[in-house]
């Protein structure tokens, strides 16, 4: 019932990776998992609990989606290069294949580093932390970097270049056979796209490292100079979504237009469902971040990759999908 | 109408005007993108598999479905014999729709099917299965390295491989979806 092996795999994969951080001198660090406000995402939902006090009066409490809030305070204040192997939470996602709502993250933010240093810097860390006796196909392959510029023409003829016309963009859509709504954002038009004909196409027998998003999907990271583009990479080994990466945005006035934006979509998407909406930071747009790439990593699928596996249920001994079940 | 969120393993759905059973869904939340699913749908009458991926929010048109409970009788190869007890209608169904389900169904049982006016959308069977050892290779003497397999037939003829210690005549179960050995089971 319980899979030891795996468990003893996960145990070395963790001790490898806090090693191998340690001693290229990042700082670990343990911020908290419950928190009065998060960073506003639309697109993840949280779960919500309730601080019971009758002294001081209770508040509303978040499980967090990752512990970015807390690690960038850290940096803000002086840290130095952190990491972080933590639990984290996810709401309204599916139970089983490669998801669970609670999963194991690596978080790890190195100073003075950009995105394209960050990609050396994880590849060397996956070689260097593989668990004993697991020999992954995948890891003896030259690792990919690949644009999403290049990905969107190589596997589905659209031309990004003219992407930012949204025309353009749904004209596409209907030249590949998708429906779209006359009235769908920019963001979902390409998802659909990319969904459907680019991100199943990525080689699957490496690591994947698909490089400059679109800047029209918000997010903190920073603008390239020059070009339409998000310094920001998502990599994939084996069809799964392991790891992101991003040059952290460090203009406060950029970071607080994200907090508005971001944060009255959030309000406008969820009036009137049973979702939560968690407060935002106050005090996040205001920090001084120095120049760093963060990069966050789903530890379960990283395992599961190195065993061979693309599902990440058999190597969690308590999958929630089981206890509900009881 | 329903919205794609809310289709799910086994739902039945129409698409161009055909009958497709939803396989394999997953939930994608594409970096800072909204919700979408990906499905895997398969036609009953062809076999073919669709890939589709659909916003969350999408609508999708869906079928009203009966379940039937039918024994099956026997295959000819191309086809799987099933018969409604309480009408005795016979019932054939493709086999390449279901391909693998002859060494899952065994004669005389009985299945929840589910039906799409005169069709057969779906065959149910269950997810861990106890079969018989009907034939064993022999554990080849000396063979001690911890974790040692062999290969064992079951009386309907699927081949499992299993550790060394089953023997011809015991009873074993075995994952319907990776068809791999689970346990010993002691009748």
């Amino acid at each position: 019932m319980y899979d030891f092996h795996a468990a003893r795999k996960r145990s070395e994969l963790l001790m490898n990776i806090r090693t191998h951080f340690i001693g290229k001198g990042y700082l670990e660090v343990s911020t908290p998992t419950l928190s009065p406000y998060l960073i506003p995402e639309p697109t993840i939902k949280a779960f919500g609990t309730r601080f019971i006090n009758e002294f001081t009066g209770s508040r509303d409490l978040y499980l967090i989606p990752s512990p970015e809030i807390f690690m960038k305070k850290l940096l803000a204040a002086g840290s130095g290069s952190i990491f972080q192997i933590s639990e984290c939470f996810r709401n309204s996602e599916q139970l089983g294949n490669i998801h669970n709502p609670e999963f194991t993250m690596l978080e790890y933010y190195t100073v003075g580093a950009d995105d394209n240093d960050s990609i050396g810097i994880t590849i060397e860390m996956i070689e260097r932390t593989k668990p004993e006796g697991t020999d992954a196909p995948w890891l003896k392959e030259k690792p990919l970097v690949i644009t999403m510029h290049e990905a969107m023409w190589k596997h589905a003829g659209v031309d990004m270049d003219k992407a930012e016309d949204i025309a353009y963009l749904r004209k596409e859509a209907s030249r590949l056979g998708l429906e779209a709504a006359e009235d769908e954002s920019w963001d979902d038009t390409f998802n659909r796209i990319f969904l459907t004909y680019t991100e199943p196409a990525l080689p699957k027998d490496r690591e994947v490292y698909l490089t400059e998003y679109p800047d029209r999907i918000a997010c903190l990271a920073r603008n390239a100079e020059g070009r339409p583009t998000k310094k920001r990479w998502e990599m994939y080994i084996a069809g799964m979504e392991i790891a992101n990466c991003y040059d952290e945005e460090t203009d406060k006035a950029e970071t607080e237009r994200y907090f508005s934006a971001e944060y009255s979509r959030m309000v406008k998407e969820r009036s009137g469902t049973e979702d939560i909406i968690p407060p935002p930071d106050p005090s996040f747009p205001g920090l001084s971040i120095p120049p760093s790439s963060g990069a966050a990593m789903g530890l379960d699928r990283l395992l599961a990759a190195h065993l061979g596996l693309n599902c990440i249920e058999p190597l969690l001994l308590f999958p929630l999908s089981d206890m509900l079940r009881q | 109408m329903i919205k794609a969120g809310q289709i799910d393993k086994g739902t039945a759905l129409l698409v161009k005007g055909q009958p497709f059973v939803c396989i394999e869904r997953e939930f994608v939340n594409p970096g800072k993108g909204s919700a979408f699913v990906r499905l895997k749908l398969k036609s009953p009458a062809t076999g073919q598999v669709l890939s589709e991926t659909m916003k969350s929010q999408d609508n999708a048109e869906d079928i009203t479905v009966e379940d039937r409970d039918l024994q099956y009788l026997y295959n000819d190869g191309e086809n799987f014999y099933f018969q409604n007890t309480e009408t005795f209608d016979q019932i054939d169904v493709p086999m390449k729709s279901f391909p693998d389900y002859e060494y899952f169904m065994k004669e005389g049982e009985t299945y929840r099917t589910t039906f799409w006016e005169d069709q057969v959308l779906d065959i149910t069977i269950p997810s861990k299965i106890v079969f018989t050892v009907a034939e064993a290779e022999e554990a080849i003497k000396g063979d001690t390295v911890q974790g040692a397999t062999k290969y064992v037939t079951t009386e309907t003829g699927l081949r499992v491989r299993v550790p060394i210690f089953i023997k011809q005549g015991e009873k074993i179960r075995v994952n319907t979806e990776t068809k791999e050995y689970l346990e010993r089971v002691n009748s």
